[in-house]
């Protein structure tokens, strides 16, 4: 069995928005020449997702304002604290909460090297706390 | 609309080219987030609403053997960007350091002056070992900013940056402008009767020891002083600043924003002020 990982980058250039990815992972089962097996695709930041929806910039919308509903901006969060880890203060529980909502894995069978997926399905690396250089992941593994 | 005061210490061009960077980023400045490329820098403004962002070095070569970028750095990085604004700063137990901030200015083009007295261990109001860097700054006519109040530093001691041993400097320097960097935190009424008081005293908010932007803001501009102060006698004395990376440039100016200050105002805090001290307005 082929195991093939590769790490990816995608500049977001907002403060929360989708950004559509699907191609990038297509690119990454292709050249694995991977015929039949699973691409796992995963975040690599706590806030920050990995979704699928259909592609619909009304739906992106939807998508950001209805977490934003879910998980609101205020006062009452214990993560607004000084973290040494990083040298300042945290405020933005709001976006790992966005992050757990909408999760930060997404995987798709391969068959004939090609995803299986529906005609409207998109997977779109979801940022909440933007813009900022972020990386995912992408596994291909399979025959 | 200008960011008067950040740090370019995540830069990941510039850490690629000088890695040392990134040590004196986590070990001396303490701070700990991912380098992002400048373009993130560039969109962090955008979001914000903002032009132009003020970078600032710290020399701290005799106390930690380090400078937290270079004068040469700053101006290298001024190169890579039009929007940036870059400062330079002198070590002020390195004899003739006056002639640095010379060379800063007139030959790296840098405009203004930064000094954390705090990380460089000294008091501002020792006037006997700061006159040549002072008399230098003012007949440069470039703006010095303090590092005021409270450090995230370990090891360093906030009794140097308290707000109060400006007031020596400011008499003593009436040509001198001089910006009180983070409200001065704790010491915010101590920052603003100086304010209130010298012409040649400024302020800047980029101020966030607890809670959020919006909170901590709201706490020391409408709670230790109220917004009626700012907004009437103020105005004119204040620079926003967001201490970026330590915090987004984009929660700092919208914590700014939603505390109920007039159009006018913000534009005097966001844009005229700055430019006032930066001798690019009256």
């Amino acid at each position: 069995m082929k195991i093939k990982l590769e790490k990816l980058e995608v500049q977001t250039r907002k403060d929360q928005e989708l950004v559509d990815i699907t191609s990038q992972v297509e690119a990454v089962v292709k050249k694995s020449k991977v015929k039949n097996g699973v691409v796992n695709i995963l975040t690599m930041h706590t806030s920050s997702g990995i979704l699928v929806t259909e592609g619909l910039p009304c739906l992106e919308t939807d998508i950001i304002n209805n977490l934003s509903t879910l998980a609101p901006e205020g006062s009452g969060y214990f993560h607004n604290r000084y973290l040494d880890i990083d040298g300042r203060v945290a405020f933005n529980a709001p976006a790992h909460l966005k992050s757990i909502i909408s999760g930060y894995f997404a995987f798709f069978p391969i068959e004939n090297g090609k995803l299986i997926k529906g005609s409207r399905q998109r997977i779109y690396f979801a940022e909440f706390d933007g813009p900022l250089a972020r990386n995912y992941c992408v596994q291909v593994m399979g025959e | 609309m200008i960011d008067f005061h950040t740090h370019p210490l995540l830069v990941r061009e510039m850490i690629k080219k000088h890695p040392d960077l990134k040590r004196i980023a986590q070990d001396i400045f303490y701070i700990r987030n991912n380098p992002q490329p400048l373009e993130t820098f560039h969109l962090e403004l955008d979001v914000s609403g903002l032009e132009r962002a003020v970078i600032l070095p710290i020399d701290a070569y005799t106390t930690k053997q380090c400078r937290i970028y270079s004068n040469e750095q700053i101006a290298e990085l001024c190169k890579m960007s039009n929007r940036l604004v870059g400062f330079a700063s002198v070590d002020p137990h390195k004899k003739n350091a006056e002639e640095d901030l010379e060379f800063a200015v007139k030959k790296l083009k840098l405009r203004g002056l930064k000094l954390d007295p705090s990380l460089q261990e000294f008091y501002p109001n020792d006037l006997k070992f700061m006159t040549p860097i002072y008399s230098k700054a003012q007949a440069l006519g470039i703006p010095l900013i303090f590092h005021s109040g409270m450090s995230w530093e370990p090891k360093v001691k906030a009794k140097y940056s308290q707000p109060l041993l400006l007031e020596d400097v400011a008499f003593e320097f009436p040509e001198l402008k001089i910006v009180i960097a983070h409200f001065g935190w704790p010491w915010v009424l101590d920052s603003v009767m100086l304010a209130l008081k010298y012409p040649n005293i400024y302020i800047d908010t980029s101020c966030l020891y607890f809670d959020n932007p919006k909170d901590f803001l709201g706490f020391v501009m409408t709670k230790q002083v109220p917004l009626s102060l700012i907004e009437k006698s103020l105005r004119h004395k204040i620079v926003f600043g967001s201490n970026y990376p330590r915090v987004e440039i984009k929660n700092m100016a919208g914590a700014m924003r939603s505390l109920g200050l007039s159009e006018q105002c913000l534009n005097l805090i966001f844009s005229e002020n700055a430019k006032k001290l930066l001798g690019e307005a009256k």
